[in-house]
């Protein structure tokens, strides 16, 4: 660089070209800065070698399908062991009923569309949700139809109830069931409604 | 260098347009910052959303859109006005431009804040502009690019200095930016289809929306900080050798960071490692800026007790380097698993716009004032409190979006303690951080009022002045030895062969098949080193040519323009051709009916986007929480893409068919009757108005002009099919004592909500077709992951 000056007592470099009054020093890249960017550029390296070339790292999709695939059969395993008896003793048990009540009554869930009183309407008009403390089911009344349907919501969700399984969890769904059911008598009359799809085998 | 000056003239700066700008700015600073207050209020208190047109899906973009393009916009054009004419010691090119670029900028602000409240919007964030508002805009600014470069041509001064380079950059790159994301084909004259659709659209717009940051709010600022700061700190710049080094690695580096806003989604894996590590080298480039305009002021800190211009510098430039520092963390993929979609990021912009921009410009504004209408600053006293107020206002603003953010991404991923259902809902989550987006409220609030008491000290300062222009005896340049590169001279040097061999052989890295990769990953390295040897044998030549190009402005414009468009052509054009029905190997998406097209138009006008993404990651929580991951597929017919950027609201991916239409209608009506709590503004006013027939055809049209595989439909036919499904879902909700009108935007926008998430599977053999093909043509790297996925993780 012809501009340079010499550099008097350690002060460093002043290029003597001069823009509107603003000069400018040549100063040497500060070591620790250039580092940040060398360590930066060698992390892309070095990463992008073992993942595509050398293979190691496992892709999103394999990630996510696994862990969804390993909940899915432990939630199966959770289903296999519920039966209408468990049910019906949950529905005599305290704590589940509270705990259930408690999941129903908070504001955007159940009541929102059952109400309060479980009787669907809501100061004389009707909820858009089916009154559950008459024994007229449309989707069944055994203890297992009722959690099927808080699970997976009605055969046609756009025109019925949602899926609450993944908003509640298999433990919430079973004490919301256990709630509703404590409205009711184990043998009490099941009636279907007129407008009841064919029942198909709860699972 | 004296030699080339013959003969002494003397120039009157256009000082005019450059106090007409900074006076734009500080009314539109007003107007941002009062429209950023407002939507922060919105989120907590939905009764604030007191009419159609001021919905927070309407303001929204008016507040960002006010804030980058009219306050930051003309504060950039003031601050480049005012140094580019010194700096090339002549007036700028044509007084006539000028005015024209004033006038026509202001006119396309008002525009944007009449249609944007009107709900007419490209759906596109920072590109929400209708098609003839961005027609006003590539034009003005070619006029301002005309301009400037004219000056660059007259020019009296031989060489350029650093802030020239940072605002060619900035020039060409917009330029580029701007028309390249807003192709279009219009449909009306107030609507328009983009060309590109689904994560190719995605591509494109965070190509744009990240380098719009890059290059509407950085890039233009540094040139200004390296003006105005030696300027007012009466020091030398810290280092030249900084400058080149960081402005190159800055220019060339930050286009390829867009990905970066696709992290974890249907984007192919290849762009966002690509997006996450340009961000993360990003890192060192962005902190030679914070570091030169620091370092610059040793020797000068007593000054900083006492000048306020300097504090506000100082301030932007701490700013600055907190942001650019938390942006390549946000890049990193885990980071990014739970900072996106939440407050942090918006605390993060936040802390670029009102630190960085918003102190630059104030501190800009102080130090030009008295000299513009010669006189002295009203008052430090005030000035000062703006400082410290403004300060504090920003810090309570960011803390509270950190907390928030983070608070926010960990709730939405609790589960329950057998793993298998998620603890929170999305309300639960909302009510959560509420007291935090209160204190946002405030802090932004605080911001608010400092830059006010600027306004009233400024306008102070300009009554007991008057304005001058600046009058200056300059030598005239001859020009005989500036401005004669040839393209042999510009191109074929040590400097550049060494930049682009090495960069050929780093790409030929990635997208080579198996071998010849790894042996052009080799000869990279030993390239490098050669080239490394190289310039320390000979780097006085190196340091020549250099010096040689900054008095050349048009090769060092050209050579601006080939480091920015690298990057953008690297990541797009191999998606372009990855992004057709038939490349797609898993799920297409169903076409939309034409009452469903109609019904996501109003869903795009509304700016329902700002809130709701349409975009199921591949994370767990996300997929315990909106079901599915979302394929690539699935959005290809999306014109424009919704994927989002914010969840304010839940995910509507796969929104269709979870619900009634009527819970749809009573939760459009009032949200809060169904969904407690919901800030959600209510959209009444869709109950009333009638769905667009006329523009559907043309519609249509265009879309399968775009590609969309429309079967062919006359006009009658297609407003029929509307009419028809309205019908039906007219008569589905009077089964809930629910009635509507069949035409209504009402019943388009449940059709389209209804639709959401609705996928076929492509035709068997093209999916068969296709494995073991080799290199297909679409460029990538090659280990795909599906491969992966058929022999599991390693």
């Amino acid at each position: 660089m012809d501009s340079k000056k010499p550099a008097p007592n350690n002060e460093p470099t002043l290029r003597d070209h001069v823009y509107d009054g603003i000069q400018e020093y040549d100063q040497k890249l500060p070591n620790w800065w250039l580092c940040t960017l060398y360590l930066a550029i060698a992390w892309f390296v070095i990463h992008w070698l073992c993942y595509y070339q050398l293979g190691l790292g496992s892709s999103d999709t394999f990630v996510i399908d696994k862990a969804m695939a390993e909940m899915q059969s432990a939630r199966d395993k959770q289903m296999a062991s519920i039966t209408d008896e468990q049910l019906w003793a949950l529905s005599r048990d305290a704590a589940a009923v509270e705990a259930g009540k408690a999941t129903f009554m908070t504001p955007g869930m159940c009541v929102t569309c059952h109400g309060a009183d479980l009787s669907g309407m809501l100061s004389g008009a009707k909820l858009p949700g089916l009154p559950l403390n008459d024994q007229e089911w449309k989707h069944g009344g055994k203890p297992t139809e009722i959690f099927k349907i808080v699970r997976k919501g009605s055969p046609d969700i756009t025109k019925g109830m949602a899926a609450w399984e993944l908003v509640l969890g298999m433990k919430r769904v079973s004490e919301v069931v256990a709630f509703v059911l404590s409205h009711h008598k184990e043998g009490e009359p099941v009636t279907r409604a007129a407008d009841s799809p064919p029942l198909a085998a709860a699972k | 260098m004296t030699s080339t000056a013959a003969s002494k003239v003397s120039i009157e700066f256009n000082d005019k347009v450059v106090r007409q700008f900074m006076v734009a700015s500080i009314i539109f600073g007003v107007v941002a910052m009062l429209a950023g207050v407002f939507i922060a209020s919105q989120l907590n208190y939905h009764q604030l959303n007191l009419a159609e047109w001021l919905t927070f899906g309407r303001l929204r973009p008016l507040h960002t859109n006010a804030a980058i393009f009219a306050f930051v916009g003309n504060m950039m054009f003031a601050g480049i006005y005012y140094s580019t004419q010194r700096l090339c010691k002549c007036r700028m090119g044509n007084d006539t431009l000028s005015a024209i670029h004033f006038w026509g900028w202001q006119a396309i602000i008002v525009a944007a804040a009449i249609t944007l409240p009107m709900g007419l919007s490209r759906g596109k964030e920072y590109a929400e502009l209708i098609w003839p508002i961005n027609i006003a805009v590539a034009v003005i600014w070619v006029v301002f690019a005309v301009n400037f470069f004219l000056t660059l041509h007259k020019r009296n001064e031989p060489s350029l200095y650093v802030a020239l380079w940072f605002y060619i950059a900035t020039i060409v790159t917009v330029a580029m930016l701007y028309i390249v994301n807003h192709l279009s084909i219009p449909t009306s004259w107030t609507h328009s289809y983009g060309i590109f659709g689904g994560v190719q659209d995605g591509l494109v717009q965070w190509w744009y929306g990240h380098n719009a940051v890059a290059f509407f709010l950085t890039t233009p600022i540094l040139g200004i900080m390296y003006y105005f700061l030696p300027k007012a700190a009466e020091r030398p710049v810290y280092s030249y050798r900084l400058s080149i080094v960081h402005f190159w690695s800055l220019v060339f580096l930050y286009i390829w960071a867009g990905p970066h806003h696709l992290l974890n989604t249907a984007l192919p894996k290849w762009l966002q490692m690509l997006g996450m590590f340009f961000s993360l080298m990003l890192w060192a480039p962005s902190w030679g800026g914070m570091l030169n305009g620091l370092l610059t002021l040793r020797g000068a800190w007593d000054k900083l007790r006492t000048d306020p211009v300097i504090k506000f510098f100082i301030a932007a430039v701490t700013f600055y380097g907190m942001c650019t520092f938390e942006g390549p963390l946000l890049s990193i993929r885990a980071v990014n698993s739970l900072s996106h979609y939440s407050d942090w990021t918006i605390g993060h912009v936040h802390s670029g716009a009102l630190g960085w921009n918003g102190f630059m410009a104030a501190g800009m504004f102080y130090w030009l004032a008295p000299r513009l209408w010669n006189t002295k600053l009203y008052s430090v006293g005030m000035a000062n409190f703006h400082f410290w107020i403004g300060t504090l206002g920003i810090l309570l603003y960011v803390v509270a979006m950190w907390i928030s953010g983070i608070m926010q991404g960990l709730m939405l991923n609790q589960v329950t303690a057998d793993g298998l259902a998620l603890k929170n809902t999305f309300l639960d989550t909302l009510q959560a951080i509420r007291p935090l987006m209160g204190l946002r409220i405030i802090g932004g609030g605080m911001f608010l009022v400092g830059w006010l008491v600027m306004c009233v000290n400024l306008w102070k300062t300009i009554r007991s002045g008057t304005p001058v222009n600046e009058v200056r005896e300059v030598a005239v340049l001859q020009h005989g030895k500036t401005d004669t590169m040839g393209m042999k001279e510009t191109f074929f040097n040590d400097p550049t062969a060494c930049t682009f061999g090495a960069m050929l052989l780093i790409f030929g890295w990635i997208f080579l098949p198996p071998g010849a990769d790894i042996a052009s990953l080799i000869c990279a390295c030993i390239f490098g080193y050669l080239a490394v040897r190289r310039f320390q044998k000979t780097s006085h030549t190196w340091a020549n040519w250099y010096d040689r190009l900054l008095v050349n402005y048009l090769p060092f414009t050209v050579l601006t323009f080939v480091a920015v468009v690298i990057g953008g052509l690297i990541q797009i054009i191999p998606t372009i051709t990855v992004n057709s029905a038939k490349n797609v190997e898993d799920r297409v998406q169903k076409l939309y009916e034409p009452l469903e097209l109609a019904g996501r138009d109003i869903y795009v006008s509304e700016g329902c986007y700002n809130c709701h993404s349409q975009m199921i990651r591949t994370l767990v929580p996300d997929v315990m929480r909106y079901g599915d991951y979302s394929r690539l597929g699935e959005s290809i017919y999306d014109h424009p893409f919704q994927w989002g950027s914010k969840r304010t609201g839940p995910d509507l991916a796969r929104e269709g068919g979870q619900r009634p239409d009527s819970w749809h209608y009573e939760h459009l009506m009032d949200p809060r009757s169904m969904s407690p709590q919901s800030n959600m503004p209510p959209y009444a006013h869709l109950n009333t108005k009638a769905f667009d027939q006329k523009t559907l055809p043309r519609k249509i049209a265009v879309l399968r002009q775009l590609g969309v595989p429309y079967p062919p439909m006359d006009a009658t036919e297609i407003k029929m099919k509307a009419l028809e499904q309205g019908v039906k879902i007219a008569t589905e909700l009077k089964k809930s004592n629910i009635v509507v009108r069949p035409d209504s935007e009402m019943v388009a926008v449940i059709a389209y909500l209804q639709k959401l998430g609705q996928f076929e599977q492509p035709q068997v053999e093209e999916s068969l077709t296709k494995k073991g093909q080799g290199v297909p043509f679409p460029l990538g790297p090659v280990i795909p992951d599906n491969s992966r996925r058929a022999d599991g993780s390693q």
